[in-house]
């Protein structure tokens, strides 16, 4: 039987003594995630995918959103919807390919058929239902209640009562629009989506995400690569954001190369040449500044609640389904340039691969640490004060008015502050003045 | 070009494949390295492979050969944590057979293929002298308390040698739909 979470605070913070503790029922408890399902997502902007997956008329696949099967599709006229993969008239799944291109979904119980936007094109002996056109009209595809895009990602929302998405992204909007800055011709996703599980809850995910203390340690064996490769992994530079609306930002300058954007040794003289051009091409379209921030910078963003965006070495979008309080269901997608020289896109899916995905050579070892995290937390159930986690790293800096570096602690508090007041509000507590220093994002616009 | 057909046996290539499965079981990964010529490569698709090129789609596994020895010293390193303590692994591998390479052209692929961004075996340099094995696998992996089974396809070149055969391409297709909960590939498939 899970553990009740306790009456007690599930997030302390406490100036005074400069500790920050999340309790870890956080991590294990079925009403928590209960909580977490009805206050969280089911009434908060949720990442679908992006316009790129489905090209094509009619082009569709399907996806479970906070447990819910979608039909991500788009119509013979070109609009992208969202529907709920559920026939209107006894609820059986009407899609039950994962992907493809299909004018009419048809439901195989009673021979129900769909066309791509939803609308009713058949209903067998419809002439048994009283005022037959209307029934018909009100029986169309169930779509979700919002559905906005922006720079491609496409976002859904299953309540209407949500801000308007570019309010809903705030500051992250604009790292979106850097990504599709980076080529002219913009970005697109690739076929080949690595689908994958993990025993652990998906704000551990998160956490990693946002964590670059764990890098040296857990990442040993890349590290020892890249520098066999000539290249020197560094902390330096490297800084934590907290972005308003529970988005988090990592921007990382020391942490490697980027494909066509910031070259090293690894890749290649041709590559040093392309990525030259490149940049003086990105000057001359951006300016300079905008440029730097563009190309100089790698970014990890997390878009709250289910969207990461790995914008390192190469480009990886990354999707969390929570499906139980130990388990989440995680969908990665390669984003790349629409028009890219053959032989930097061969570079270019050989780096990424290499670090990110269950197969890579790094990200296993981030799966073991939070697979590992899920495990132990259940050592101290029920021990009172001992029950809980610590992110206090990095609290000493932030009194001081320092900006909080990726190797602190910074990212993740703000993440907490965030899933408390969203999940649990008044489950905290705050001791001494908490400085505001840290909490104004960062803009580069 | 089908002359490497006449002088290899069927029983010659399941013998070398039961060799590398029971190398890959002792965890013996110099032996393993030593089954590949220099430059090949190793591929594991993602779930959803339908024949694309590790070029033009995500992957679970795209090794240069430069990869490959840095998985393989990975892989021996106490600092592989996904993989200390060592997974324990049990391979069967059956339905083997071979198809001699008679079109450069061709996606080196069986199943259905999108032909235009599938790798052929053109790019895979001369031929001539290669064959293509499937194969059926099923991986039994013990780990944490957990028992998982990974099912799949090999499909692989290889390069007759005075002693067995060599790698040029390595690939591990699975038959899975998503990789399940603690599935992860931080070993060899």
């Amino acid at each position: 039987m899970a553990h009740l979470p306790p009456p007690t605070a599930l997030v302390t913070e406490n100036w005074d003594e400069q500790t920050f503790r999340v309790h870890r029922e956080a991590y294990r408890s079925q009403a928590l995630f209960d909580a977490e399902r009805d206050r969280v997502w089911a009434r908060n902007w949720l990442y679908l995918g992006h316009e790129t997956e489905i090209p094509n008329p009619h082009d569709f696949t399907v996806r479970t959103l906070a447990g819910r099967p979608l039909i991500f599709v788009r119509d013979g006229e070109g609009e992208i919807h969202a529907f709920l993969n559920s026939c209107p008239h006894r609820g059986t799944v009407v899609c039950r390919e994962n992907q493809g291109n299909a004018k009419h979904f048809a439901c195989f119980y009673h021979a129900w058929t769909f066309r791509s936007d939803g609308a009713v094109s058949s209903i067998p002996g419809a002439d048994a239902y009283h005022r037959d056109e209307a029934f018909r009209a009100s029986m169309a595809l169930r779509s979700v209640a919002r559905l906005e895009m922006h720079e491609g990602y496409v976002f859904v929302a299953f309540t209407p009562d949500v801000p308007p998405l570019l309010e809903h992204l705030g500051d992250a909007a604009d790292y979106l629009t850097m990504i599709e800055q980076q080529h002219a011709g913009g970005m697109r996703t690739l076929p080949g989506t690595q689908l994958y599980s993990v025993r652990g809850n998906w704000k551990l995910a998160v956490e990693n995400a946002m964590d670059g203390y764990h890098f040296a340690p857990t990442h040993n064996t890349f590290v020892g690569y890249l520098r066999e490769s000539g290249f020197a992994v560094t902390d330096d530079d490297q800084y934590a954001y907290t972005l308003q609306n529970g988005h988090l930002l990592l921007v990382l300058t020391g942490h490697g190369g980027r494909i066509s954007m910031l070259w090293e040794p690894r890749f290649g003289e041709d590559e040093r040449v392309r990525t030259a051009a490149h940049r003086a091409e990105m000057v001359q379209r951006l300016g300079a500044e905008r440029a730097h921030h563009v190309a100089d910078e790698s970014h990890i963003l997390y878009v709250w609640p289910n969207l990461l965006l790995f914008d390192i070495e190469g480009l990886s979008i990354r999707q969390l389904e929570p499906v139980s309080p130990g388990v989440t269901d995680v969908r990665a997608w390669q984003l790349v340039p629409r028009e890219e020289d053959p032989d930097a896109r061969a570079l270019r899916m050989r780096t990424v691969v290499s670090f990110v995905g269950p197969g890579g050579l790094a990200t296993p070892d981030d799966i073991e640490a939070y697979e590992a995290v899920q495990r132990g937390i259940e050592a101290t159930a029920g021990g009172g004060e001992i029950d809980v986690s610590d992110m206090s790293r990095g609290m000493a800096d932030e009194i001081k008015g320092v900006q909080g570096r990726s190797i602190d602690e910074g990212a993740m508090r703000g993440f907490w502050r965030h899933w408390v007041d969203a999940v649990e509000p008044g489950r905290w507590s705050v001791t001494g003045p908490r400085p505001q220093s840290f909490v104004t994002g960062r803009d580069v616009r | 070009m089908s002359a490497v057909l006449d002088t290899v046996k069927r029983s010659d290539v399941e013998d070398w494949l039961y060799a590398e499965a029971d190398i890959l079981d002792a965890w013996d990964y110099d032996a393993w390295l030593a089954l590949f010529e220099p430059g090949a490569r190793f591929e594991v698709p993602t779930t959803d492979f339908r024949g694309w090129s590790p070029l033009g789609s995500g992957s679970f596994v795209t090794d240069d050969w430069d990869l490959i020895k840095a998985r393989v010293k990975r892989l021996k390193s106490r600092k592989a944590h996904a993989e200390n303590p060592h997974s324990r692994t049990h391979r069967l591998v059956s339905n083997v057979r071979l198809h001699a390479i008679t079109d450069p052209a061709a996606p080196l692929r069986v199943g259905p293929v999108s032909t235009d961004v599938a790798v052929t075996a053109r790019d895979f340099g001369d031929l001539s002298h290669c064959l293509r094995v499937t194969a059926s696998f099923v991986v039994h992996r013990a780990r944490d308390g957990r028992f998982d089974s990974y099912v799949g396809r090999y499909d692989h070149v290889l390069a007759p040698a005075d002693d067995g055969f060599r790698f040029r391409l390595r690939r591990s297709i699975l038959g899975h739909e998503v990789l399940t909960a603690g599935a992860r590939l931080s070993f060899i498939l």
